[in-house]
């Protein structure tokens, strides 16, 4: 079960990157945008989003702002920090790498 | 920068609860409705759209209970694991900690306490609200005694009107007054503060009960008496009654009205002088010997300023020069020379007496070098631990533990060592500061000397360990961290590879050995500097005297009524049952009460902008250098026929004949007393070199003058007695007085043996103790981490020494070789410590002020001979444990 959530949840962070990387976004705006890109396969709820959202605050690598939208509402809109952006190069690697490793080992065995 | 955000982010979620909660509401409803409205457009009606969107996402109230856990686990949870952690690993190993726990405590206990000395005697800011807007104003002069670089008061009040950089001037000057509440009483002798009418508001000092001084009390003089209390006055001699503000009290003959007491915390605008109460200057005519308000040359006044906000010090400076220059050409005959120069208090006072500030730095060095040695010691600790934790790391490094986290696990479980270290070391700098303040003050000078550990030296203590733990355990956390993974898991000793070679701990060891030996032979310097003092002697007799001071001013005698007073009293004393011989001087020697005067001697070319040379003198009586034992070494002392209608006449002491008339016969010759247009006098007789402030003062020279010719209103008796208890003397002298005026008020009168014991004696015996005790403090440390370099090495070549004494090597040899390794160590450290050792030693006996012994052959030698004995005992123990070993068993262990 942590085991899984682990994983899941670096793979939520490098979403989350990931995303702001294009524009800063609010909470909504990210979901909607991680479930269009990749087709539906990963649906954050507010469950998951938010303490990642929040936890990525912390090390500081996105910043929220509060900011107004054309209807009057107020939300908070997250945007990449700049060691952000290098902590999104740095998952990216590793992601790749773990990529091409399990990719390896599938083909190995068939 | 991450750190500092993360702080906050921390900062923000304990203290901000509701804030960071508030927000995190807002943001979840916000998400919220965000969906809600998404559903409505969709064609749901608000109900049902909301249902859906609960559904959709687990209740805001879980999202937020999510939210907050994350947060926690982030940083808080993480650390308090860690600290959780770091005990168990103390717990674990005792001794470990015990010995790294204490070897800090010495390290920081001898820096807490310096510093609280340091605090005490200089850093400690003024007890007035933004005391760093407070700033020193003083003229430049190469005088060295406090209390002379002051201003004349119409040249303050210049300063005070003219200036455009500050928010207010004050001005000060301490003054003994004689102090009666009621006219029946005799007066007691108090140190009091004339102040500018500003002084308090300025300063920023609002008295507890009552009020400060009105801008208009210190206009005309003599109009208003008032009268401000310190604190410590007002409980000791009004037992702390309100009823006080209003009362009346007397000083110096003139009645005063009480209308405030100062707040507790205000000790007055010096470390150590304690005013019992402040009057303004106004008042000073009146109740002084003289008027002083309109003398430009009497300068006798401190002041201070508070800047404008917003204004530097640089620009102060810039803003004084263009007053001083124009009162260069206003007045040119009193302030031709005149320069001021602004600065910070701490500045100010160190710069007030050099001799004060060259100690406390002396001192602030050695401890500093004791806690170097400690933090090594506890580094060496930690690397030997270091190679014994080298599996469990490799193996938390091998699960996927960061290096940045294994890092921070590493400083936290120094950290507790600190934080252990810090606490008892708090205890040893106790004991620091009470031997320090044991250090007796020979006057009945309202001096304290507070050194304390308060809040100031607390943090002091957490700062030295904070940053000793980066000194000492960050080096070994990076070592411990960055290992070869698959040979560390191999093999069963992280060392065994090549690389392992404890080189560090090598160099830890040698440079502890280095430290101790320095601090070793600077306090043997010292000693034995003071011990040859001692025995030399100060120069002139301490045992059958009795001095006591008398000031017939306070009663507002006339010259010529003090003339005849202290003609009376030395005819009277001469008589006296059980008095052999009595003189009078203006202080007597190694007393606080020493004084400066100008001399120029004839046809002296004085150094451009120089009034004059400043040496110290004594106006002293006939029979003076016969009562003291100084002897004469040519010419005459002062007889009874030296008057004011016969020629002026001085005695100087061989020093400054030497320096002034080399090779020449120095009687006869003339010098200009004061200045270049002061009168000539002529030098009658030479007096040998004695010790005049401190006993272990470098020569000075030096300047008596005689009393008939001098005269001034505050002078000191001294007795001789023909028994050898010369404080029998007490009641005999206070008669005597009494008897001519029974008004006169004594003060500081003891006997010469007391002064000379408290003043010579004791305070180069605390100093003395201090350093030795860090020497001592320096060597047990490196001692301690000898041994355990030796006792660790030992065990690492168990297999080694095992193989060879299978080989046959013989046990005596195995002592032998591991004494070496041991001995080369201590060598090499004793080498490099006897080269910084002179050098140090050097530095500490070059002093300008004091004769801190000489640098010479047997501290060297006694001490590096001390080293290496201790280097042989501390590897002696595993040397012969290695002997011990039985081959078998050491070959088996593998």
């Amino acid at each position: 079960m942590t085991k899984q959530a682990e994983l899941l949840q670096g793979t939520l962070d490098l979403l989350i990157l990931r995303t702001l990387e294009l524009r800063p976004l609010h909470g909504v705006g990210i979901s909607d945008r991680i479930e269009q890109v990749t087709r539906g396969v990963f649906a954050v709820g507010p469950g998951s989003l938010f303490p990642a959202l929040h936890r990525l605050a912390e090390e500081g690598w996105i910043e929220g702002q509060w900011t107004e939208l054309e209807n009057k509402r107020r939300v908070k809109v997250y945007a990449l920090t700049k060691t952000g952006r290098t902590r999104l190069a740095v998952e990216k690697r590793n992601w790749e790498k773990v990529f091409t490793a399990m990719n390896r080992v599938l083909a190995e065995e068939s | 920068m991450p750190w500092i955000k993360r702080l906050t982010v921390l900062y923000r979620r304990v203290f901000r609860r509701a804030e960071v909660d508030k927000e995190l509401d807002a943001e979840v409803a916000a998400y919220f409705e965000i969906l809600v409205e998404r559903y409505m457009a969709q064609g749901m009606s608000r109900e049902e759209a909301q249902r859906t969107a609960r559904i959709k996402c687990d209740g805001p109230e879980q999202i937020k209970q999510q939210v907050r856990q994350a947060q926690m686990g982030a940083t808080i949870e993480a650390t308090l694991k860690d600290v959780h952690y770091a005990a168990r690993m103390l717990r674990k190993n005792p001794g470990f900690a015990a010995v790294a726990i204490f070897s800090l405590a010495i390290g920081l206990g001898a820096t807490s306490g310096i510093y609280s000395i340091a605090d005490a005697l200089l850093l400690r800011p003024l007890p007035v609200p933004k005391a760093s807007s407070v700033i020193a104003i003083s003229p430049v002069t190469d005088q060295v005694l406090p209390g002379l670089n002051a201003i004349s008061y119409p040249d303050y009040v210049i300063l005070r009107d003219h200036n455009r950089t500050f928010q207010g001037l004050v001005g000060a000057a301490y003054s003994f007054l004689g102090f009666a509440p009621d006219r029946e009483r005799l007066p007691k002798m108090k140190y009091g503060m004339f102040v500018s009418g500003n002084f308090f508001q300025v300063l920023g000092v609002e008295p507890t009960i009552g009020r400060g001084f009105r801008s208009e009390e210190d206009l005309s003089v003599g109009r208003d008496n008032v009268v401000v209390l310190s604190h410590d006055f007002w409980v000791s001699e009004y037992d702390g009654q309100r009823s006080a503000i209003g009362e009346t009290m007397w000083l110096n003959g003139i009645e005063f009205t009480i209308i405030g007491v100062t707040p507790e915390s205000f000790t007055g605008i010096d470390q150590f002088l304690r005013p019992a109460f402040y009057l303004p200057f106004a008042l000073s005519p009146r109740v002084g010997t003289a008027d002083n308000l309109n003398q430009r040359q009497v300068r006798w006044l401190t002041v201070k300023g508070r800047l404008n906000p917003h204004v530097g010090i640089a620009q102060a400076q810039g803003d004084i020069d263009a007053i001083t220059s124009e009162l260069q050409r206003t007045y040119p005959k009193t302030d031709g020379n005149l320069r001021m120069k602004v600065e910070s208090e701490l500045q100010f006072q160190a710069e007030f007496a050099p001799p004060r500030t060259a100690f406390i730095i002396m001192l602030g060095v050695l401890a500093f070098c004791v806690l170097l040695v400690a933090c090594t010691n506890v580094a060496g600790l930690l690397l030997s631990r270091s190679t014994a934790r080298a599996r469990e790391m490799a193996v938390r490094l091998a699960i996927g533990a960061g290096r940045v986290s294994l890092i921070r696990q590493l400083l936290i479980e120094n950290l507790l060592i600190a934080i252990g270290g810090g606490a008892v070391g708090l205890g040893i700098a106790y004991a620091a500061v009470r031997l320090f303040t044991s250090i007796p003050l020979p006057s009945d000078l309202p001096l304290k000397f507070s050194a304390q550990l308060d809040g100031r030296v607390m943090l002091f203590a957490a700062c030295a360990s904070i940053l000793s733990t980066f000194l000492f355990g960050l080096a070994p956390a990076l070592i411990t961290t960055r290992q070869d993974l698959v040979s560390a898991l191999k093999a069963t000793d992280a060392v065994s590879s090549k690389t392992g070679k404890p080189w560090g701990r090598n160099l830890l060891v040698a440079g502890q050995m280095a430290l101790s030996l320095v601090l070793l032979v600077v306090s043997a310097v010292l000693v034995q500097g003071f011990r040859a003092d001692l025995i030399r002697g100060p120069g002139f007799r301490t045992d059958h005297l009795f001095v006591m001071s008398l000031n017939p001013s306070l009663l507002r005698y006339t010259d010529a009524q003090t003339k005849q007073f202290y003609k009376h009293l030395l005819d009277k004393a001469r008589l006296a049952p059980d008095v052999k011989s009595a003189a009078l001087a203006s202080a007597a020697p190694i007393t606080i009460g020493a004084t400066q005067i100008g001399m120029v001697p004839e046809g002296y070319q004085l150094e451009r902008g120089q009034e004059a040379i400043t040496i110290f003198d004594n106006v002293v009586s006939d029979g003076y250098f016969d009562i003291m034992g100084i002897p004469i070494i040519q010419g005459r002392g002062f007889v009874e026929s030296d008057q004011l209608n016969t020629p002026t006449v001085a005695v100087v002491n061989e020093q400054l004949a030497h320096h002034y008339w080399p090779n020449q016969n120095p009687i006869g010759k003339r010098f200009h007393l004061r200045n270049e247009t002061g009168e000539l006098i002529e030098i009658v007789g030479i007096a040998k070199t004695t010790k005049y402030l401190s006993i272990s003062e470098l020569p000075l020279d030096f300047v008596y003058l005689p009393f008939a010719q001098n005269q001034q209103p505050q002078m000191t008796l001294i007795a001789e007695s023909e028994s050898p208890a010369a404080t029998s003397l007490a009641p005999v002298l206070r008669q005597v007085v009494q008897e001519i005026d029974r008004d006169m008020a004594v003060f500081d009168a003891r006997s010469m043996q007391d002064i000379y014991i408290n003043r010579a004696v004791k305070t180069p015996t605390v100093i003395a103790e201090i350093v030795s005790t860090l020497g001592v403090m320096g060597l047990t440390l490196a001692v301690v981490g000898l041994y355990g370099l030796a006792a660790y090495s030992v065990s690492r070549r168990t297999r080694e020494i095992g193989i060879r004494m299978a080989l046959g090597a013989n046990p005596l040899s195995v002592i032998k070789m591991v004494l070496k390794q041991g001995l080369v160590l201590g060598l090499a450290g004793v080498a490099v410590g006897l080269l910084l050792g002179f050098f140090a030693c050097r530095a500490i006996t070059s002093g300008t002020f004091f004769n801190f012994g000489h640098v010479s052959v047997l501290p060297f030698a006694a001490v590096s001979l001390l080293l290496i004995l201790t280097t042989i005992g501390a590897s002696y123990l595993p040397a012969r444990r290695a002997s011990r070993i039985d081959p078998l068993r050491a070959l088996r262990e593998e």
